[in-house]
């Protein structure tokens, strides 16, 4: 009889610790639509280049160095500073891929310089120094994270100080420069994988609402009107459930004159 | 001075739950996906958190990509709440593929089958608090 005590005793003692490692079932479907409203816009999570070349790297073997750009960085107004910033960041993802240190270093100091125009420089000091040092040791793995670490201290930097427009379009410049270097990588070796990865209109969807949410003086500078003119066109070429190489290369065309057109002084 | 100094410790445990904030939380998200970089998972230096009252849920849209191996990590260092993150496709149907509760933390592993928009939807199920930090964090490979 104590020996069935005590074994029951124990069963219930394993059951009781036992369940709270059973998660409730979730319900299998839900309304999207309750999380959609209000406050949609700043619930997205946008992904780094990082993720996107990772792909690349596992469905083909992209020449990196070949993608690898020489910048003249002309600093003009804030908004070009804060586009140019997030392409800036991008390269840096670039050069990790290609491995190549000085690249990475000299993008390291640009990121720093750019910070500094835009008055976000000690949020970035850090980490400028960070990927300047990572780089030298070849220690690939945390220059993309210090990357990716620069690029949300700006942006929070930027949100303190009240200029949270400007902060969506150092993301959208990353975005811009890395969606040019995918279909780049895509035009020389197309693949429906690969050209999978540009399927991305949602993500389309927020930077478009970020600019319209965007105040006038802002939205009406020619760059932001030629950004937001040109982001409508790649929609409905990223919306397809199999993406043609003519639309990659329609793509490739739209980005690569935009950031293009960041490099330039905008007035 | 003993007795003075016992009140101090008293008021101490007293307050520093108190002063719990989001950036404990991500500290204890980080702390989850920590063992994962050991497996090649990149972390992002990205965070998202806040404050969500028991039973509250919130919802993050995200393109993932196909080809990436994902982890997402929801904690709190709330004592004894409990929180959970699911994830659904575009249409609103459970994604989940591999999830784990341990503690603080929930997390719930992730292989998209198509790039594209995915929703995680983050809850605090259960809490002593009225109102729990949070955080997500997540890696990829």
């Amino acid at each position: 009889m104590h020996h069935f005590r005590a074994a029951a005793f124990l069963v219930l003692v394993l059951l009781t610790s036992a369940l709270p490692l059973r998660a409730a079932a979730p319900p299998a479907q839900i309304d999207l639509k309750q999380f959609q409203q209000g406050t949609q816009i700043d619930n997205v999570i946008v992904p780094v280049p990082a993720e996107i070349f990772l792909v690349l790297d596992k469905i083909g073997t992209p020449n990196w160095k070949a993608e690898m750009r020489d910048a003249d960085l002309k600093i003009g107004e804030r908004h070009q500073i804060a586009l140019l910033l997030g392409t800036v960041i991008a390269d840096g993802f670039v050069a990790v891929e290609a491995t190549d240190r000085e690249k990475v270093k000299n993008i390291g100091r640009d990121v720093l310089k750019l910070a500094g125009a835009i008055g976000v420089r000690d949020s970035v000091l850090g980490r400028s120094n960070s990927i300047i040092e990572k780089a030298d040791k070849g220690d690939w793995l945390n220059v993309k994270r210090e990357l990716d670490g620069a690029l949300q201290d700006v942006r929070n930097a930027m949100s303190e100080l009240n200029d949270d427009q400007l902060a969506h379009l150092v993301s959208l410049g990353g975005w811009l420069r890395g969606t040019e270097v995918l279909t780049s990588v895509l035009n020389k070796s197309y693949s429906k994988d690969g050209s999978d990865l540009l399927h991305q209109p949602q993500l389309l969807a927020y930077f478009n609402a970020q600019i319209k949410a965007m105040p006038p003086e802002l939205r009406k500078t020619s760059l932001i009107v030629q950004v937001r003119r040109r982001l409508l066109e790649i929609s409905p070429l990223i919306d397809e459930s199999e993406i043609s190489k003519q639309s990659v290369d329609k793509v490739h065309t739209i980005t690569s004159d935009l950031v293009k057109s960041i490099l330039q002084k905008d007035s | 001075m003993k007795k003075f100094v016992y009140f101090l410790i008293v008021c101490l445990t007293l307050i520093v739950p108190a002063l719990a904030t989001v950036d404990d939380a991500i500290s204890a998200a980080m702390e989850a996906a920590d063992p994962y970089v050991k497996q090649g998972f990149i972390v992002r230096e990205d965070q998202w958190g806040g404050d969500l009252g028991a039973g509250e849920k919130k919802g993050f849209q995200h393109t993932l990509f196909k080809g990436n191996d994902y982890w997402f990590f929801m904690a709190t260092d709330t004592l004894k709440a409990k929180v959970n993150v699911h994830i659904y496709n575009a249409e609103g149907k459970l994604a989940d593929q591999e999830s784990l509760q341990k503690g603080s933390y929930a997390a719930i592993r992730f292989r998209p089958p198509s790039t594209g928009s995915y929703y995680l939807i983050v809850e605090v199920e259960k809490s002593p608090e009225e109102r729990t930090h949070w955080a997500l964090v997540y890696a990829y490979k």
